[in-house]
């Protein structure tokens, strides 16, 4: 739970991510967040489930990094990452972001660079489960 | 010995997670890209990205070591 970037099967608080990430300075003033969830519809379709597959190590090891290019570039006091892998059911978490600054513009633009970033730079991949077969996603820009 | 993962889209293709290559001296990642795409040539119409290691490389022309790790993989969908 205190590792800042993780990969992990199960759900996670949003609000204990918060709490880490504010315990980490108080010098935040802004907290940016983006929480990414199953939808049950997808391409006129339904989607029963979500299966995540990814390149382990290499995922981690990319989130890592986004992480800390996104500390530098945007000079953020903090942040924090988790993505789940395994199976979903719509409604349910998938990613948490979470970007602390010591203002509010830096704290937004930073959350929204790393959820880009996660989509073009870190191995996952996402698959629907639907009533009609599976089909991998296709990216979204 | 050369091992080569496939994850996601692409080891639904090449219906295998993982094969394995004898490494031979001077191999190339084109030579195994070229192994790969031989035994299964619908594969890598849909790999976007080639990791030697987990890092990302763009030279097919690179040279391998005895136990390096390739990942051919698909666009990303993660998120």
């Amino acid at each position: 739970m205190n590792e800042p970037v993780r990969i992990q099967e199960a759900d996670f608080s949003q609000d204990e991510e918060i709490r880490a990430l504010k315990a980490s300075s108080k010098r935040i003033g802004g907290i940016g967040t983006f929480l990414g969830c199953a939808r049950d519809f997808s391409e006129g379709r339904e989607v029963s489930e979500i299966s995540f597959d990814a390149y382990g190590p290499m995922a981690l090891s990319e989130l890592k990094k986004l992480r800390s290019d996104a500390i530098e570039k945007f000079g953020l006091l903090d942040a924090r990452i988790v993505h789940r892998l395994g199976t979903v059911k719509g409604g349910d978490n998938i990613v948490f972001i979470a970007a602390g600054a010591e203002h509010r513009d830096t704290a937004l633009e930073g959350c929204r660079w790393m959820i880009d970033a996660l989509k073009e730079r870190v191995p996952i991949w996402k698959k629907e489960i639907t009533p009609q077969g599976d089909s991998w996603v296709t990216p979204h820009p | 010995m050369i091992r080569v993962l496939f994850f996601g889209p692409v080891a639904d293709r090449v219906q295998a997670r993982e094969m394995q290559f004898e490494y031979t001296p001077g191999m190339t990642l084109h030579d195994v890209t070229a192994k790969v795409g031989m035994q299964h040539p619908g594969a890598l119409s849909i790999v976007s990205f080639i990791a030697v290691n987990q890092n990302q490389v763009h030279d097919k022309q690179i040279s391998l070591h005895d136990n390096d790790e390739i990942a051919f993989m698909a666009k990303f969908s993660g998120g």
